[in-house]
């Protein structure tokens, strides 16, 4: 790892002496954002499965999601942009119902959603960004700053970036930094509440360090590729307060259809991740383009992953494009998981959230793009300048199956 | 891995040599050639930061929020 970070910041030295004629001389100055825009952006969110990790494992994981957005970017002077990224995340969720999973009507089961108050919630996130560029272009720093909270959680955040264009913009190298300070408003399973062996967390924070290095290059008049490296250090309350865990050692207590839980979900305070990816378009001609992503995934909790997809954008008139897109992905299983029932109560860490399990996912894609580069088509003073829908349809091997729906509409003030 | 990631780098930085002109760039600029995702894609990513373990070096979640549903 000291390597590749020693390769990075030798490549920008050699790269940066280089481009140092180049800044010298006389350089015919545009704005990096001509007008004000206005993003609306949404997606519907649905799944269903049968391993919720509220219940331990095994239960319904229907869940739906709608989240409403909008993007602003202003241009403060030729140099300079603020943008303002607003919304929410509206979400119903059987799982989660289940924290208490006993109704009035008497009816319980992992399998049946709750009417309980945990059945549904609203995340709202607020993220402000930054961003001057020198006058040649070259040089882009940016900072940013966000907030999230929900019911049961709250987050600050805040960052900032740098990025170096050289080789007459051929080349780009940047890095980023991101800080997250999280807090818990710990919700634990209703029946382990007033259970005096249960222990609480302790510790409700959760703080998140990232790291970014970044590069990018134009192989080619048609060809262009980057790389990236993120590092990742997360510490505190990493476990679910309310996903249940049942040990096998321990006699199942089981009340109408519902297992009740022995315990919650128990990991480690500290997780480092490393996530390296690399992307490579190719210009085929004035009807395809080809998009290709891949990533490898490592963390100190023993998951290993793979991610790999491709899309194909077909352009059908000069102003609509199609994209069909196919998305694989495959995990191995954290230390820690195991299945409904299967950890023994003599285990420091464990989990039955099968996102944490080893499986295997494929995505299946289309969208539609439009496109109007001068923005004829107005909405008071805004000028419609493109329209983005896709759906993904998302299937894992255990049996999660999930789809997204999503779009976007830019606006440019006149 | 490290391996690869390296021998990326330095084929990168080769080809590097070659400079493409900004009036060259004209396949390079087509909005479908930029090497980061779309704005309505982020969706998509938040949900697959949320469903697997893997996160980032891609634009993705990489902290701040519990994705616990």
């Amino acid at each position: 790892m000291k390597k590749l970070v020693l390769i990075f910041l030798l490549i920008s030295i050699v790269v940066t002496a280089q481009e140092t004629s180049q800044e010298t001389s006389p350089i015919y100055k545009k704005r990096v954002l001509e007008s004000t825009e206005v993003d609306f952006l949404t997606s519907y969110y649905s799944q269903d499965g049968d391993n919720a990790a509220v219940t331990g494992g095994l239960g319904t994981e229907e869940l739906t999601d709608f989240t409403p957005t909008i993007v602003v970017s202003v241009p403060l002077n030729d140099d300079d942009v603020l943008i303002i990224d607003a919304g929410i995340s509206a979400y119903t969720s059987a799982s989660s119902s289940n924290v208490d999973p006993f109704d009035t009507d008497g009816s319980a089961s992992p399998f049946v959603a709750s009417s309980g108050a945990s059945r549904q919630d609203v995340l709202t996130t607020v993220v402000g960004t930054y961003s001057h560029s020198s006058d040649n272009r070259n040089n882009i720093w940016s900072a940013n700053a966000s907030l999230a909270n929900e019911y049961d959680y709250f987050s600050v955040g805040f960052g900032g970036s740098y990025a170096r264009l050289f080789n007459e913009k051929n080349t780009e190298f940047n890095v980023k930094a991101n800080v997250f300070l999280d807090t818990w408003n710990a919700i634990y399973p209703s029946e382990l509440r007033d259970n005096p062996s249960f222990e609480e967390f302790n510790d409700e924070s959760r703080n998140s360090y990232s790291l970014g290095l970044g590069f990018s290059q134009i192989l080619t008049k048609k060809i262009q590729a980057s790389l990236s490296l993120d590092l990742i250090q997360q510490e505190g309350l990493l476990s679910t307060p309310f996903q249940r865990v049942q040990f096998s050692d321990v006699a199942d207590v089981v009340v109408r259809e519902f297992t009740l839980g022995d315990d919650v979900e128990r990991l480690p305070d500290s997780r480092f991740k490393i996530a390296a990816g690399g992307r490579l378009h190719y210009y085929i001609n004035e009807f395809f383009v080809v998009r290709t992503f891949y990533r490898y995934y490592t963390d100190d909790w023993g998951i290993d992953s793979h991610t790999a997809s491709i899309e194909l954008p077909i352009k059908i008139t000069d102003k609509i494009t199609l994209y069909p897109s196919y998305r694989f992905y495959l995990q191995t299983e954290a230390d820690y998981f195991a299945p409904f029932n299967q950890h023994l109560s003599t285990q420091d860490f464990y989990t039955s959230d099968y996102d944490l399990s080893d499986f295997t996912a494929n995505q299946y894609g289309f969208g539609i793009g439009y496109t109007d580069i001068f923005a004829k088509n107005h909405v008071w003073k805004f000028g419609l300048k493109s329209v983005d829908l896709r759906f993904r349809h998302y299937e894992r091997n255990s049996g999660l199956k999930a789809n997204i729906f999503s779009g976007g509409f830019n606006f440019i003030m006149d | 891995m490290y391996k690869l990631i390296i021998i990326c780098i330095l084929i990168f930085t080769v080809t590097s040599c070659v400079v493409v002109k900004e009036y060259e760039k004209v396949q390079l600029n087509d909005p479908d050639m930029e090497l980061a995702l779309k704005k309505c894609d982020r969706f998509e990513t938040n949900f697959q930061a949320y469903r697997e373990s893997a996160s980032g070096a891609n634009g993705g979640k990489t902290g701040g929020g519990c994705g616990c549903n």
